[in-house]
């Protein structure tokens, strides 16, 4: 991206600032889009109008509008916070094996999974600020007054740290900075650990609410965190193999079956931990986590746990990626479509599950048998308007970014990082682009060279 | 080695005179002196190499190649060793094999590759702390936690809490559930007249003769109760016993309210009275979900808020703004049958300090470990 006088030259286009150029490079731009793309620009701009509204009606003090009560403090809002939340951590869980670890076959994701946890990360703070009542007092009273008691503050701090570092991560990406590409993506790496597992701390320290409580949400949370990124990336790549985006040549032969590995991991861990979920909820000797375990799988919640969560979120994506005949991109992306669906189901119903059996009257609401909490159509036209957010930015990137193969991912030659074929070419073209007298090229590329030739002496 | 002339600017001056040096001879010398003179020798080598590739350039090019710019990177493209000191000066290996000095300017591109330069290192740095100060700036000038909020210190002049010991004891058997106690407390405090916002509420807990247990608070009990329970399912079963249970913040020693707030907006006053902030309060609800007793709630938008600040939290302060002046809560001024009893166990005057000895109240449900103040006395013991 490049900025001169009144243009911006974005992936190659020169597109100019000033309003009325601006516009008529918008007629332009719109002309030149095939007709599904103008489909699916207008499907998501209805979405994103539905989003806009809404979160102009719940801006302060427009939270009466919402569903939630003092019986019920957290409802959609919270739900939809944690689920773009994961989904980065996930999205840069998934891609550690290429960007820290230099596997090959997961290298594909390495510039969509950067582009798509910005985007999700961002949602989840705006979703967040829409929620919270004062969200301006929380940037600067995060920042001013140090609460590290509060799991929420430790939340900010690993969150907010997240936002740069994967800014830095994009930025470093289409500027061919790969040193601090490297270091980046190391850190989004291990920030992708511990933010989820504080998210879930968030929840797990509420002793108040004993289906949150305890060790096993934040190992939940990070699990889910997991599936999630995996599965966008599963239905981002299927689109890539059939629209014939950017890099699609290794769409279905090395990313898509590289995303179906780690969906299968993802789910069998997470499936692992809702039986666990289950199966000490049902027997716990805590008449209020008994309660609400009870309501997720035979009460008002049942439907919602057994048909999305379990039926939809892990049977039909486990049978699609176990039968030979539906190993296939298409059947991979429905997977993982289901198995998204599947993760923002489990993150509703956790959240109200938590809440629907209290252990007492709350503010002076007696709540039997069970609390009620039914989302306003704000708080859905938000969380729909937050997906049409993801999409059509993404589709925008897609469509004016590089998303084809970049070299940053050979930096630094990290101990644990096996040389690959790959980088040899690489440093080949480095060497001779050396001999030639380039030392710009050497700075980089001889640098990797010379760490792997030391480490292959040292071996 | 001679002495090379002072560059000016950017302009290239001309070249030095290079007077031939034995080098050999030199190095050599240096080397026989001992480990002390080896230090020099790899001084002297490194000198050779240098003047070697100041020749070298002058050859090339006899105005500007033979003058070391200003700038240039002192970068050897050889090991070098210096025994006496165990230490080994690494070659460059992105550098020629014979010794050269590469200017900066042409370094300039790979280091930029390489690594953060050092401009951009400051620039980010400047950036930053730029970023520290405007927004301290911007804080001061639109400071984020001012509104039209009462004081933000609710201790009075001559009030000293580190003195109080603050007991609240409510008996459950003499409680007639009238609702006074919560209409006193939301007229005393501004609290929302919606019965869902309340800081006070009395419950009433009916046993069956089938043993079952039925609670309700209608309308969190601020206009009585009717004389069937109204939780669903006990219309028309034979009542056992019951009795009413008002209930407030138990001010826990213990407390998750204060521990889990991410802005420190509650608190822990020095008597032992947890406040809201609410000037500071984000209104994220977590200290309500945390709250065993469910003893918060959001205030709701409106113009009658504690505080006259909607969507923060709020919760009963046992009415700290009577006590710290010497008055008692108000639910337990109006209280007609006295079921609320308040006191400071410290003042000789106050006879709470003799009801608790005599009467032994507990806490209600002590099993969730947050160590509440509010002590209970009644049947609502036994129930538990």
């Amino acid at each position: 991206m490049q900025v001169g006088g009144s243009t911006l030259t974005l992936g190659g286009r020169v597109v100019p600032t000033t309003p009325r150029a601006a516009g008529a490079a918008l007629v332009r731009e719109v002309r030149s889009m095939s007709f599904g793309l103008r489909i699916w620009m207008i499907f998501l701009s209805t979405f994103l109008a539905i989003g806009g509204v809404s979160a102009l009606l719940a801006l302060p003090p427009g939270w009466e509008i919402m569903g939630t009560k003092p019986s019920f403090e957290w409802g959609l809002l919270i739900v939809g916070y944690v689920f773009f939340a994961i989904i980065t951590s996930g999205l840069c869980l998934s891609s550690s094996g290429a960007t820290v670890f230099g596997i090959e076959r997961f290298r594909p994701f390495e510039k969509r999974h950067a582009i798509l946890a910005v985007l999700s990360l961002t949602t989840a703070f705006g979703i967040i600020a829409l929620e919270l009542h004062y969200p301006i007092r929380m940037v600067f009273g995060a920042v001013l007054v140090i609460a590290p008691t509060s799991p929420m503050w430790w939340m900010g701090v690993f969150y907010g740290a997240y936002l740069v570092v994967l800014l830095v991560e994009v930025w470093s990406m289409f500027t061919d900075h790969p040193r601090i590409h490297q270091w980046a993506c190391t850190a989004a790496a291990g920030i992708a650990v511990c933010a989820p597992t504080t998210l879930g701390a968030v929840f797990g320290v509420i002793a108040a609410k004993p289906f949150w409580h305890g060790l096993f949400t934040p190992v939940l949370m990070v699990a889910s965190a997991f599936l999630a990124g995996t599965s966008l990336l599963g239905m981002v790549f299927y689109f890539v193999h059939r629209l014939k985006l950017a890099d699609h040549e290794r769409a279905a032969p090395i990313a898509i079956p590289a995303v179906r590995l780690l969906l299968a991991i993802g789910l069998t861990l997470v499936s692992a931990l809702v039986v666990r979920q289950v199966v000490a909820g049902l027997n716990s000797d805590e008449l209020a986590l008994r309660q609400a375990t009870e309501a997720l799988v035979s009460g008002p919640l049942a439907a919602q746990f057994w048909g999305l969560r379990v039926v939809a979120g892990f049977v039909v994506p486990a049978i699609l990626l176990i039968l030979p005949f539906t190993r296939t991109p298409a059947g991979t992306a429905i997977a993982s479509g289901l198995a998204l669906v599947g993760v923002f189901f489990d993150r509703l119903t956790f959240v109200t599950a938590g809440q629907i059996y209290p252990r007492g009257t709350l503010a002076g609401t007696v709540s039997y048998p069970y609390a009620e909490y039914t989302p306003s159509p704000v708080e859905i036209g938000i969380i729909l308007g937050a997906l049409a957010f993801i999409a059509m930015a993404y589709t925008l990137a897609e469509r004016y970014l590089d998303m084809g193969e970049t070299d940053v991912h050979v930096g630094i030659a990290w101990p644990w990082v096996k040389k690959h074929a790959h980088d040899d070419e690489h440093d080949l073209e480095h060497a001779e682009t050396g001999a030639e007298g380039d030392v710009e090229a050497a700075g980089a590329g001889g640098l990797a060279a010379a760490g792997a030739s030391t480490a292959g002496a040292g071996s | 080695m001679n002495e090379q002339p002072e560059p000016t600017g950017d302009t290239a001056v001309p070249a030095p005179q290079v007077t031939p040096v034995d080098e050999s001879t030199r190095a050599a010398e240096a080397s026989n002196a001992g480990p002390a003179s080896d230090i020099a020798a790899a001084v002297a080598a490194y000198e050779a190499a240098e003047i070697a590739a100041a020749a070298e350039a002058a050859e090339a090019d006899p105005v500007a190649g033979s003058t070391i710019p200003a700038g240039s990177a002192r970068i050897l493209a050889v090991p070098a060793t210096i025994p006496a000191v165990g230490v080994t000066i690494p070659a460059v290996e992105t550098a020629p094999a014979d010794a050269v000095l590469l200017p900066l300017d042409e370094m300039a591109p790979a280091i930029a590759k390489a690594s953060v330069s050092r401009r951009a290192f400051l620039g980010f740095g400047l950036a930053f702390a730029g970023g520290i100060v405007g927004a301290g700036a911007l804080g001061q000038l639109f400071p984020v936690f001012a509104d039209d909020s009462a004081d933000v210190n609710p201790i009075v002049p001559g009030y000293d809490p580190k003195s109080k010991a603050w007991t609240f004891v409510v008996d459950t058997g003499s409680c007639i559930g009238c609702g006074l106690c919560v209409v006193a407390c939301k007229e005393e405090n501004h609290v929302p007249e919606a019965p869902e916002f309340t800081r006070t509420w009395i419950e009433r807990h009916v046993r069956t003769t089938d043993g079952t247990l039925y609670v309700d608070s209608p309308e969190a009990g601020i206009n009585g109760f009717p004389p069937e329970s109204t939780a669903p399912g006990a219309a028309g079963k034979p009542v056992a016993s019951s009795h009413f249970q008002p209930r407030l913040c138990m001010q826990c020693e213990d407390s998750p309210c204060t521990t889990v707030c991410p802005v420190s907006a509650t608190y822990r006053t020095e008597d032992g009275v947890i406040l809201v902030d609410a000037r500071r309060c984000i209104g994220c609800g977590y200290c309500v979900t945390a709250c065993p007793y469910g003893a918060r709630y959001l205030t709701p938008a409106g113009e009658r808020t504690p505080n006259d600040t909607p969507g923060v939290a709020d919760k009963c302060t046992w009415c700290y703004h009577r006590i710290n002046k010497g008055q008692k809560p108000a639910c337990v001024e109006i209280c007609p049958v006295g079921a609320r009893r308040f006191g400071d166990a410290n003042d000789p005057g106050s006879d709470i300090a003799a009801y608790v000895a005599a009467t032994n109240p507990q806490p209600l449900h002590p099993e969730y470990g947050t160590r509440p103040r509010v002590l209970y006395l009644g049947p609502t013991l036994k129930e538990a």
